[in-house]
């Protein structure tokens, strides 16, 4: 595990680069969070998390290689870290998708950022 | 002898069932009534006798004088055909050919019309499925949904992807700022983020997820879950469909639903909406009706100005070889009822 021990480490996997880079400056200005890792697609997400096993990963749902596949394996691999989605997609297919692969957060794209910080403290804060 | 030959005709008559062979007075009322005309349009000898033809006719055309051109035609001519939509008792439609025939006696004087009416909405259904017209409807419609279906995503996985970025650095920017600027920051923000939210409405309007894997139950169903809980409206959804419908006809009924059912929020003011499917005539047969406020005449070229998506309906429908209607009073809500073939180019 990389990262100060008493920071929450979060991996981002989103193919979007203008949101993985305001998203990454986002929690970074949190004292208590560290972003160990970004990711632009599924499998490097995974590969990623297997490496750093961060608490909280935060993942894009329709990024290629698929969201759900990711948080999968995700889930299987580095069983400690939680998963969250964060998506630009709200309808019940997409966040069911995410919830059959254990993700237990499921963030709309477009809240406030506050929001956004305090999900990834909630996804973190999931028992085991 | 001549009573004999009358037992026998009236017999014959009885006995044609795929044909309804009935007279009317020369006003144009039924007097006459064989069981091929029970079983195509629905009424019994009771019900009809002694009332207009005009029943017969879809409101628009009873509203352009269609019935009383067909007598009018027969009367100068001896003789009027026509292919149309006529209505059943039920309310549902069927394709017909129509042929009015004056009666007159030995002196020429008209005593009533002889009409014949043969059911073709099968054949038409089937001849449709599988002419070039049908396929290039089918290919249009397909053409139509892939371009709504690339600019939604265009639109969910760029437009709104930046603008949700922006919004966050235009917040981290807003809590760096001394408040009068943090002020002016966050106002931005605010702008960006309904912006946003008016795009995510687009797209879902433009390609509602499920339109191309679910099916229609599904689709539709979703759909209404999130505009009518959206609106505050009661919903009820009676999918009664023997099978899923083949996806050009799938897609032709979820537009008009949402068409009808923009109309429902925007414009009914009402409580509660209710939409049912039902399989019918190798189609589908669907009713949106809300419990609004109504309008007076659907017909009326104000009200059809507002209600620029009566038209949209309409010709969707129409164009797909089916019908569209709209039942409307003041105070007692309105109906959208439409059918749309739903046939499979190479079952038959």
């Amino acid at each position: 595990m990389s990262g100060v021990p008493d920071r929450l480490t979060v991996l981002i996997g989103d193919d979007q680069p203008l949101i993985r880079e305001a998203l990454k400056e986002v929690l970074a200005a949190e004292p208590d969070l560290e972003v160990v890792a970004v990711a632009a697609d599924a499998r490097e997400a995974v590969r990623l998390a297997v490496g750093h096993e961060p608490a909280v990963a935060i993942l894009d749902v329709r990024m290629p290689g698929g969201g759900a596949w990711a948080a999968g394996e995700i889930r299987r691999l580095s069983p400690a870290t939680r998963v969250m989605a964060f998506s630009a997609y709200g309808d019940s297919h997409s966040v069911d998708e995410m919830r059959r692969v254990g993700v237990c957060e499921y963030l709309l794209k477009g809240l406030p950022n506050s929001d956004i910080v305090a999900a990834v403290r909630r996804t973190a804060a999931r028992p085991r | 002898m001549r009573e004999h030959e009358n037992v026998d005709l009236e017999l014959l008559l009885q006995s044609l069932v795929d044909y309804a062979i009935f007279m009317l007075d020369s006003g144009g009322h039924v007097l006459s009534w064989n069981s091929g005309a029970q079983r195509i349009k629905g009424y019994t000898a009771g019900q009809i006798i002694g009332r207009h033809f005009s029943v017969f006719y879809p409101a628009d055309d009873v509203v352009s004088g269609k019935p009383g051109r067909g007598l009018e035609i027969a009367v100068a001519e001896g003789r009027f055909e026509d292919e149309g939509w006529r209505v059943r008792e039920d309310g549902t439609r069927f394709w017909a050919n129509v042929v009015i025939t004056a009666l007159r006696d030995g002196d020429g004087r008209l005593r009533g019309f002889g009409k014949v009416t043969r059911d073709l909405s099968e054949r038409r259904n089937v001849e449709r499925a599988l002419d070039e017209r049908g396929r290039l409807l089918a290919h249009l419609v397909r053409a139509q949904e892939a371009e709504r279906r690339r600019i939604a995503w265009d639109v969910h996985d760029d437009t709104i992807q930046s603008m949700v970025a922006v919004g966050m650095r235009l917040q981290l920017l807003a809590s760096t700022l001394p408040a009068e600027h943090a002020d002016a920051v966050t106002r931005l923000n605010d702008t960006v983020n309904a912006a946003v939210g008016r795009l995510r409405n687009l797209a879902f309007y433009l390609h509602p997820p499920g339109l191309d894997s679910g099916g229609l139950v599904e689709t539709l169903s979703g759909y209404l879950e999130q505009v009518a809980s959206g609106a505050g409206l009661a919903y009820d959804l009676v999918p009664d469909l023997d099978e899923e419908p083949p996806p050009e006809a799938a897609i032709t009924v979820f537009r008009i639903c949402q068409e009808a059912l923009t109309n429902v929020r925007k414009h009914a003011r009402a409580s509660s909406v209710r939409v049912r499917l039902a399989s019918a005539d190798h189609g589908v047969h669907v009713k949106v009706a809300d419990d609004g406020v109504g309008f007076a005449d659907p017909g009326d070229a104000s009200a059809r100005r507002e209600h620029f998506g009566l038209i949209e309906m309409r010709e969707r429908a129409e164009i797909s070889g089916g019908w569209w209607q709209l039942h409307s009073r003041p105070g007692e809500g309105s109906t959208v009822e439409f059918w749309v073939p739903a046939v499979r180019p190479g079952l038959r």
